[in-house]
């Protein structure tokens, strides 16, 4: 055994954690190592040596005294945080419960449109638009004229009835509507 | 009169129990203190951490789990309070660095303070003392834990959140350090 293992084993088997198999071994290497039996001795007497000083008369009595007023005044602390229903605050919280009751109550109570209210929206609407389109079909001149109307509307929101339209494209903007103009015209040659 | 099982106690305290808390307090104090002894090096210190680790206990005995051991979980609080409190005081990085060629003052020689009528064996405990006190701090919390408490190699692992192989190598390390540190004082003493 080498003199580290065992110097390691030593502070073991003084702390009485070295399994007894190992403490046949250690002794062996004891009895051949002076220099190992004057480090036991030496650990031996530094344990000997070791203890804390011993609190003065009275101390205790005092340490628990003044413990037991850091912990009242701990947990007074605690519950003026954390007691919700405080005296204080009692009034508060009843009206805040008050309020949010008659919230909740109120949204239950408002009218909510039903499928019997939609099937009468629905039918209200066609109501009115009946007669419309009725008197439209019937007159071929006024059908006509509706036409048109619709037809130059659509006109007027297309890009060629805006002179300023292709103004506003920049170049590969532009480039790319006349390819698509060649292609769809047939003009553009193969891709 | 038969001692109430810790086990009622620490039911009782995480309901709120303040006479039960207190009971607890009383077997554990002297423990506690001695390991915020231990770490911080001066008793006032001790004493204002020892305050701080019960009540924080207090404040966190609701989450204990039941299961476990009670005196682990409150030596754990113990040791991690008197480690932040070292860091928040920066003392850690002041501390001169632990110097295994830097022998203790042997009683007698010129560089020896100590007043002549003190006893050899408190001579050798103040030695001591000083040596664990330059101990790095987890080597300092694992003495403490082991040799202060008497804590086996197992339960200071659980403390300390780590193996049973470092806590073991740590206390090896630090008997190394001290046996190093004091050595021309036990030499002396010897002859």
């Amino acid at each position: 055994m080498r003199c580290q293992t065992a110097r390691k084993r030593v502070s073991d088997e003084l702390d009485g954690a070295l399994p007894s198999g190992r403490g046949v071994r250690l002794e062996a290497h004891l009895r051949t190592c002076r220099a190992c039996r004057v480090y036991r001795e030496d650990l031996e007497r530094i344990q000997a040596g070791t203890g804390l000083a011993e609190a003065p008369a009275g101390f205790w009595t005092a340490f628990e005294r003044e413990l037991e007023a850091r912990l009242s005044a701990e947990e007074a602390g605690r519950k003026r945080v954390e007691v919700p229903f405080a005296a204080g605050r009692r009034w508060a919280w009843a009206a805040g419960a008050a309020l949010v009751l008659a919230g909740v109550s109120l949204w239950l109570a408002l009218p909510r449109p039903g499928p019997a209210m939609i099937e009468e929206a629905w039918v209200a609407a066609d109501d009115i638009l009946d007669p419309i389109v009725r008197a439209v079909e019937s007159d071929p001149e006024l059908a006509g004229r509706i036409d048109r109307e619709l037809q130059a509307s659509i006109e007027e929101m297309s890009p060629v009835a805006d002179p300023l339209f292709w103004e506003s494209l920049s170049d590969d903007e532009l480039r790319a509507v006349v390819t698509a103009m060649e292609k769809e015209s047939g003009l553009g040659g193969p891709q | 009169m038969d001692e109430r099982p810790e086990a009622s106690l620490v039911a009782d305290a995480r309901r709120g129990g303040r006479e039960a808390f207190a009971e607890l307090v009383r077997r554990h104090e002297r423990r506690v203190r001695g390991i915020a002894l231990r770490l911080a090096g001066n008793a006032a210190d001790a004493d204002d951490l020892a305050q701080e680790v019960f009540l924080t206990a207090w404040k966190a005995v609701g989450s204990f789990r039941s299961g476990s051991s009670f005196y682990t979980w409150l030596y754990r609080i113990a040791v991690n309070t008197s480690l932040s409190f070292l860091k928040r005081k920066g003392r850690e990085r002041n501390r001169a660095p632990f110097d295994e060629n830097r022998n203790a003052a042997v009683p007698g020689s010129d560089a020896a303070p100590g007043p002549e009528d003190r006893s050899a064996l408190n001579e050798l405990t103040a030695r001591i003392d000083e040596a664990i006190a330059a101990l790095p701090a987890h080597f300092r919390a694992s003495f403490a834990l082991v040799v202060d408490q008497g804590l086996s190699h197992a339960d200071a692992a659980r403390v300390l959140g780590c193996s049973e192989n470092t806590v073991s190598w740590r206390m090896h390390k630090a008997r190394k350090l001290l046996q190093a540190r004091i050595k021309p004082f036990l030499e002396e003493a010897r002859r």
